[in-house]
């Protein structure tokens, strides 16, 4: 019983990492019109960019969240400009041509990282930044949270909240709505689209960098691999809740996080992965268009 | 001939294949990369089958094509008409979940790799017999009913039902046609390497064969007839400096293809043109 | 100050295609500040497509279009929005998932600074979309939408508004209540360039009128000529 509570604890952190990444991927989906599959692996050359400045600053944290952060902006907001390049030349958005060109940029990241990081080895992210070294923030019999576990929780609610007040309670989430609900529409009553689909990409950037952070905690290492794990869980998760439903977003990412921790936690070894891959392969093929509904 | 022209002739014949396989489905907007699971199953299990049980070359061919048709209409039961980012997953799942029971059997080398598989005459030949019946096919098809229904489906899915067009049978036809060309595919690339390794038939081979079909076009057969020598030979060319950086350059290029010429290199109205200046000859 | 006879909008030879359709083949027509000027015509006569290019929504393959002397020929629609023109479309264009008050509020989004003031002004004049502010517009009557349409483009401070087929769809008695309610806006100084299909009564609204067909401008005058032309008679007002 005791290691199950730590499971699902364990899980929900691990959760609110993908519902992080799900929110990012959707709100671009939903705002810019665009399936950025790679998202999750511009997330992890972030983490790639805050690790390099925490080993040039002798591992000042501020400076390597910041890095993390700036640097999950800025290639959101470079790369816009080839997304809303393909949208106005097709007129109609081709989503399946954004698709694969997110699945050029991703290759082109991964293999970058592969290649010229630290030789293309697994990197290690600083004790003071995970606070591995700090022992458990509680614990309880086997019951015991970590500091990362704690820290990546919380940014996961904050962040998710604050994005949820974003779209409902201000002008620019009030713009992102309406353009996901009907952009023809949007157009009508005077809303940029392109400047709108462009803070999306700011916003998104946000909420990658801070993704990678909280992965940096929570995980304490990245490889170039990671990326591509990330990206494909992502895309699942977001397709069995629906397509760009965001609420269902956070429902379905949640309970993949539980469902890891558990199988972790029960049946260790190199099979464990792959199980969380057989149950969302179940779940695409029964329900191709999701649980909650497409939203697009 | 000289070893390395042999592998550039009998791997060109595995990319054009494997580009087609992509091609097919991608008729009716389906990206489906399942059919590079396909190519894992059937390799290993051509592999298998001829160490252990001394299999013939050929039955095992047959066998691994059908296998690959198999597992892909199983699945297209399923997603014969799903939406395009849903048939995506469902291939990078299949990959990812074949990859990892790879790893794990012991009898199939796991992360070592399977090796031994035994030398066999005329692979090349029988690669590139299979590449022109494939070829044909898909030419005929292309030039028919269905062919003009599938360009339909992927223009408009729901105009192409009001047409009386079948999507989702048309769909299902298409995906296992495809896994029957990445079974049989898998059988020839392990019978040419005489070696299997799970880190193959990862997202490495899925950029290369995606650059291929975006790249040469997507809308005519051609265009992956095309691109599979050009990008397959050209990192061959290049300083081995360069040339370890292909996926980089195989990443920049589908970008700027996407960009610049949406449909790829030769369009249909590149190929009608290209016709028109034969059949005048 | 007399601004009565001032040319607000001019449209001068405008051209406007889909693709290989031709939608409007050269239309000419202006308002004049404070006039109700109604387009009159059958389906695909154009009246949406003058609409969309007025907004910049399609790109005229020729022509100008001039607000306030000042041309905003294919300037984008979130731009001409600012200068003072607001479209209520067709199918009234309410974002159904989203609240009363979110929808009213995009119809601001261009300029928050006095949505206070002007969300007083519209549930003044709109007293039950104040008693439903908070509801889903989904949920709304057609009548009710109808309104929160027009409201919303109150909430942009226009001085044009365009209003596209508001009869569509509704029972009668509501139809007498937004021309109304359009009638009122007029007095208090906004132009109004309509399109309806209930021409009889939109002609008895209005001031001036032009006739389209497949495209082009026929016939136009004041809506008392028109009202009383007999090819008019004939064709709309079942005469």
């Amino acid at each position: 019983m005791e290691i199950f509570i730590a499971q699902i604890i364990n899980g929900i952190s691990l959760g609110s990492i993908y519902v992080l990444l799900v929110t990012g991927f959707n709100l671009l989906l939903l705002v810019a019109m665009i399936i950025h599959f790679s998202f999750p692996i511009v997330v992890v050359l972030s983490m790639y960019v805050s690790w390099i400045v925490l080993g040039l600053t002798g591992n000042n944290i501020f400076l390597g969240v910041i890095a993390g952060i700036v640097s999950a902006i800025l290639i959101n907001i470079i790369t816009a400009p080839m997304f809303q390049h393909i949208m106005k030349k097709r007129g109609d958005v081709d989503i399946n041509s954004t698709m694969v060109l997110s699945m050029g940029i991703g290759m082109i990241i991964t293999d970058f990282l592969s290649h010229s990081v630290n030789s293309g080895f697994p990197i290690a992210f600083p004790d003071n930044l995970t606070g591995r070294n700090l022992g458990a923030f509680f614990q309880i019999g086997m019951i015991s949270i970590s500091r990362g576990d704690m820290i990546s929780l919380s940014m996961g609610i904050v962040f998710v909240l604050g994005l949820f007040w974003i779209l409902y309670k201000t002008r620019a989430g009030r713009a992102f709505r309406a353009i996901a609900e009907d952009p023809a529409g949007a157009k009508l009553v005077g809303i940029p689209i392109l400047k709108t689909g462009l803070q999306s990409y700011a916003m998104t950037g946000v909420l990658g960098g801070v993704s990678a952070v909280s992965i940096a905690i929570l995980l304490g290492s990245a490889s170039p691999g990671l990326g591509d794990q990330l990206g494909h869980k992502v895309l699942a998760v977001s397709i069995i809740a629906g397509l760009g439903n965001l609420k269902g977003g956070l429902i379905i990412g949640i309970l993949l996080g539980i469902l890891e921790a558990l199988v972790q936690g029960y049946w260790s070894g190199t099979w464990s992965n792959s199980i969380a891959f057989v149950v969302m392969l179940l779940a695409i093929l029964i329900k191709p268009k999701g649980i909650f509904g497409i939203k697009l | 001939m000289s070893l390395p022209l042999y592998y550039f002739l009998a791997i060109t014949a595995v990319y054009i294949l494997m580009t087609w396989a992509l091609y097919l489905p991608y008729r009716v907007a389906h990206l489906h990369f399942i059919v590079v699971a396909n190519m894992a199953i059937s390799g290993y299990f051509g592999g298998y089958a001829a160490i252990n049980w001394n299999w013939p070359f050929l039955l095992i061919l047959a066998v691994g094509l059908i296998l690959g048709a198999v597992v892909a209409f199983i699945v297209s039961i399923a997603i014969g008409d799903a939406p395009t980012f849903a048939v995506v997953i469902v291939g990078f799942t299949f990959i990812y979940i074949t990859k990892t029971v790879i790893e794990n059997w012991e009898a199939l080398g796991s992360t070592m790799g399977m090796f031994g598989i035994p030398m066999v005459n005329h692979v090349l030949l029988v690669a590139y017999l299979f590449v022109l019946v494939t070829g044909f096919f898909i030419y005929r098809f292309d030039n028919s009913r269905l062919g003009r229904a599938a360009s339909a489906i992927f223009v408009n899915r729901e105009l192409a039902t009001s047409f009386g067009v079948n999507t989702k049978h048309l769909g299902m036809f298409l995906q296992t046609w495809a896994g029957a060309i990445g079974g049989a595919t898998g059988v020839l690339y392990a019978f040419i390497m005489n070696s299997l390794f799970p880190d193959f038939f990862t997202f490495h081979i899925i950029g290369i064969t995606m650059t291929m079909l975006f790249l040469g076009g997507y809308t005519t057969m051609w265009g992956p007839l095309l691109a599979a020598p050009v990008l397959w030979g050209l990192p061959l060319l290049l300083p081995q400096e360069v040339a370890s950086w292909k996926m980089i350059i195989y990443g920049v290029l589908l970008i700027v293809i996407l960009l610049v010429r949406p449909e790829g290199a030769i369009t249909r109205q590149v190929a009608a043109r290209v016709r028109s200046i034969v059949l005048r000859r | 100050m007399n601004r009565q006879n001032e040319t607000i909008l001019k449209v001068d030879d405008v051209y406007l295609s889909y693709g290989h359709v031709e939608a409007l083949k050269g239309v000419s027509l202006e308002v004049k500040r404070g006039e109700i000027v109604v387009l009159v015509g059958a389906n695909g006569a154009g009246k949406t497509s003058i609409m969309e290019s007025i907004l910049g929504v399609y790109q005229s393959r020729k022509g100008t279009v001039t607000f306030k002397d000042k041309n905003v020929t294919n300037l984008s629609a979130d731009k001409i929005v600012r200068k003072g023109i607001y479209l209520v479309p067709e199918g009234r264009g309410v974002f159904a998932s989203m609240t009363v008050i979110d929808n009213l509020l995009l119809g601001a989004h261009h300029n928050l600074k006095n949505a206070k003031a002007k969300l007083t002004y519209v549930y003044d004049l709109f007293p039950i979309l104040s008693e439903r502010r908070n509801q889903i517009a989904g949920t709304l009557s057609g009548g009710e939408r109808q309104m929160l349409a027009i409201a919303r483009a109150l909430m942009s401070n226009p001085e044009m508004i365009m209003v596209d087929e508001p009869s569509i769809g509704l029972a009668p008695k509501i139809v007498s209540d937004i021309f109304k309610i359009l009638k009122e806006l007029n007095k208090e100084g906004y132009s109004i360039l309509l399109s309806e299909q209930n021409v009889y009564k939109a002609l008895k609204l209005s001031h001036r009128g032009y006739v389209l067909e497949t495209g082009k401008v026929v016939l136009t005058g004041t809506s008392e000529e028109l009202l009383i032309n007999p090819e008019i008679r004939k064709a709309y007002l079942g005469a």
